[in-house]
């Protein structure tokens, strides 16, 4: 570790330093990837730009070899968090040039339920994506989904459950989003084992996520379709 | 490691099956139909009948000879990382060998096997980590005459470094196998030294006789240092007593009088206490190979065998099922457990259906899962105190996440075996592979398998030597089957591009 702690991020040049900061996100290695984007900004990048190719291509690397079974859970978790190293560092500079990031959501196990290792996971995996994700925990009632919706304005609402007693409640939420008439602000994703496709069109929510990275590929492609986001922007990019 | 083994018998019960095979071998006897074996015995002070052919050995000449096993026993690859010495070593998984037939892989039409089979058995047994020892599966039936054996061992030990072991009908068949290990050795003294074949001889037949050309086999063996072992299987009902004591107590008389004839042949000759034992199913009189009394025999052997000091081995997790299905599962599956954890240290486990009758290549993909799972099981706990992790626990604290903490990236590759042919993906990704039930999977393994390189074959040069000097000896090469030759159905993983770097 010593030896490698010489190399110097400022002395490689732009495409040496994207492709290191990769293999930082990669390895899961927080600080280089937090300090890469510093060096980008005072390069002048532009906010959307150090996003897109310099921490969003690297989580994609790691994506397709967690698909290819080359990495495991704990792997990519730990890459993400790398990844939300480099995203604190640019977060305020992303806010101040308008340019959106890849999408903000609300989650939270609901009602009754206090299983949370799948939501968990979810949140990280979305952090690890590039979107902002505030998490409201276990148990939480319609009321506070609600309450969070108007305070943080997401673009996904993201709900949980184990038990199949408490995954009728999402219905419940759903419905008090259109008594007031939020519903169609804000995509909604559901997940748990229990849940099926069928149980997703039939409550109305848009779309239901098998697993964590199934999550992040939904949230992506919904995102890709709502004007004006990053990722409708990249995509196909 | 197993911390204490499942024991079916008590220890005066040990005792007293021990003391029973002396009483047998000195009261009853075994018929023995070679003559140089009946001198043998009859020159070490055991006691012959010239009329009959009876030999009848004194509990003293028993004593003395088995005094003298050694308490290892070990297979020897081509390649020396892949030796195996038991009981250390174990358990040590082998296939099944020596049936006539085969399910065809890409027809599923059942056959006789060929050499070019097992050919193909070896490339898969090598690349499949279950497997420690390939035990010959099938027979060649296009074996030309006068290479019976030598058509089954070469397409065998050309196509896996790992040991091999297969039997040989008679003496002039052995020194041909041995003549073609001498040239893949680079000479006899070589080969001598790291011998990577192991021969089998049934030269104890249930109930009691030893035969005329196996018992000469045996001998031969001893006398020339040339690793093998004995193993008998007796049947419960027909050539043994129908009660597990009472076929176990055969066994182990006829265990113990081959063991005393090699001990008399050459001394200090290592020994394997190998067995399949089983009891007929006497609404029919099949042969109930699958039957899970042959488990619980195998695990009295495995006391037998501690008892003597020696390593124990045998056939366990058999079959009757014709096809991969839920029998051939609970069969395979329950009785190896049962084994392992009686200490058998020695399994010929895999790749065989329908009574060691027929071998299917997808069954031996499965049975190489199994296998690993074993292997996983006699690792046992692995206590420690790091695995204890009283500080991770306190560290991740109630309502935590486990998943990211370091303790959990240390082990997530070793703590549990993954599987390869176990499925555990949602019923939406299992639908989108296709459906696919455990044989279909293997199945496909094995076609992966197949159409890939091997890397285990032997040198042109050396090949060329074999067949100069065996005319018209089969061709051995693992090709794969017409229909198989094109893509495998799995696309190939993508390639990591980058490796970690600057993790601690």
């Amino acid at each position: 570790m010593a030896e490698e702690d010489q190399l110097d991020l400022g002395s490689l040049g732009d495409g040496e330093l994207i492709e290191e900061m990769h293999d930082d996100i990669y390895d899961g290695l927080k600080e280089p990837v937090a300090e890469g984007v510093g060096i980008l900004i005072e390069r002048g990048w532009p906010a959307g730009r150090i996003l897109a190719e310099g921490l969003v291509a690297g989580m994609d690397e790691v994506g397709a070899d967690f698909r290819d079974g080359v990495l495991f859970v704990p792997e990519v978790l730990l890459a993400a968090d790398a990844m939300k190293g480099g995203m604190v560092v640019l977060k305020p500079l992303l806010a101040e040039s308008g340019v959106q990031s890849m999408g903000k959501m609300v989650i939270g196990t609901v009602k009754g339920d206090i299983h949370d290792v799948g939501k968990n996971l979810v949140a990280m995996m979305m952090e690890g994506a590039g979107f902002e994700v505030v998490d409201l925990g276990i148990n939480i009632d319609a009321g506070t989904y609600l309450a969070a919706i108007e305070e943080h304005g997401p673009d996904i609402l993201g709900m949980s459950a184990l038990l199949t007693t408490t995954m009728g409640y999402m219905a419940e939420v759903i419905k008090a989003m259109k008594e007031k008439g939020v519903r169609n602000d804000h995509i909604v994703l559901v997940g748990g084992a229990p849940l099926n496709e069928a149980f997703s069109d039939k409550i109305g929510a848009d779309a239901f996520c098998r697993d964590a990275t199934t999550a992040v590929d939904k949230a992506k492609d919904l995102m890709a379709r709502r004007q004006g986001s990053l990722a409708a922007r990249t995509a196909g990019g | 490691m197993i911390n204490s083994y499942a024991t079916l018998l008590k220890d005066d019960e040990v005792q007293r099956i021990h003391e029973a095979s002396l009483e047998i071998l000195s009261e009853v006897g075994l018929i023995v139909r070679n003559e140089k074996a009946r001198q043998r015995f009859a020159h070490h002070g055991c006691n012959l009948d010239g009329e009959t052919g009876t030999v009848k050995l004194p509990a003293e000449v028993v004593t003395e000879f088995m005094a003298m096993t050694p308490d290892k026993f070990t297979f020897h690859g081509r390649d020396g990382e892949l030796d195996k010495t038991l009981p250390g070593d174990g358990p040590v998984i082998a296939t099944a060998s020596s049936a006539p037939n085969i399910i065809d892989p890409v027809s599923g039409r059942h056959r006789r096997a060929l050499s070019s089979d097992i050919a193909r058995i070896a490339h898969l047994v090598d690349q499949l980590a279950g497997y420690d020892v390939l035990s010959v599966s099938v027979l060649a039936d296009d074996a030309p005459e006068g290479q019976f054996s030598l058509s089954r061992f070469y397409p065998a030990i050309k196509n896996t470094k790992k040991p091999v072991r297969a039997s040989v009908l008679d003496r002039a068949e052995a020194e041909q196998v041995l003549a073609m290990c001498s040239l893949i050795a680079g000479g006899e003294e070589a080969f001598r030294e790291r011998p990577f074949v192991t021969f089998g001889a049934c030269s104890v037949v249930a109930p009691l006789a030893m035969d005329v050309n196996s018992t000469e086999m045996l001998m031969y063996y001893a006398e020339n240092s040339i690793p093998a072992h004995s193993i008998t299987v007796p049947n419960g009902g027909l050539s043994a007593p129908f009660s597990l004591a009472g076929t176990v107590v055969q066994a182990n008389s006829e265990f113990l009088a081959a063991t005393v004839l090699a001990q008399m042949s050459r001394p200090h000759t290592p020994v394997l206490y190998l067995v399949l034992p089983t009891v007929a199913d006497l609404r029919t009189g099949a042969y109930a190979s699958g039957g899970i009394e042959n488990a619980m025999m195998d695990m009295a052997v495995a006391q037998m065998a501690r008892f003597y000091d020696l390593p124990s081995g045998g056939y366990i997790g058999q079959t009757n099922s014709k096809t991969s299905d839920a029998q051939a599962g609970f069969e395979k599956g329950m009785a190896p457990i049962a084994g392992v954890l009686a200490g058998f240290n020695y399994l010929l486990l895999g790749g065989l259906l329908d009574a060691l009758m027929t071998f299917d290549f997808g069954q031996a993909v499965i049975d190489s899962e199994i296998a690993m799972m074993l292997k996983r099981v006699a690792r046992g706990m692995e206590f420690s105190e790091a695995n204890l992790a009283l500080k991770v626990i306190a560290e991740v604290g109630p309502g935590g996440m486990f998943i990211s903490h370091p303790h959990t990236m240390e082990r997530m590759r070793t703590t549990a075996f993954l599987p390869q042919i176990a499925e555990r993906g949602s019923r939406d990704e299992w639908i989108e592979g296709g459906s696919m039930d455990a044989h279909a999977r293997a199945l496909g393994r094995a076609r992966e398998i197949l159409s890939g390189a091997n890397h285990s074959v032997l040198s042109a040069g050396v090949d060329a030597r074999i067949r100069a000097q065996f005319e018209g000896l089969v061709n051995g090469d693992s090709t794969p089957p017409e229909g198989w030759d094109g893509r495998p159905e799995k696309p190939a993983r993508r390639v990591r591009r980058r490796r970690r770097k600057r993790r601690e």
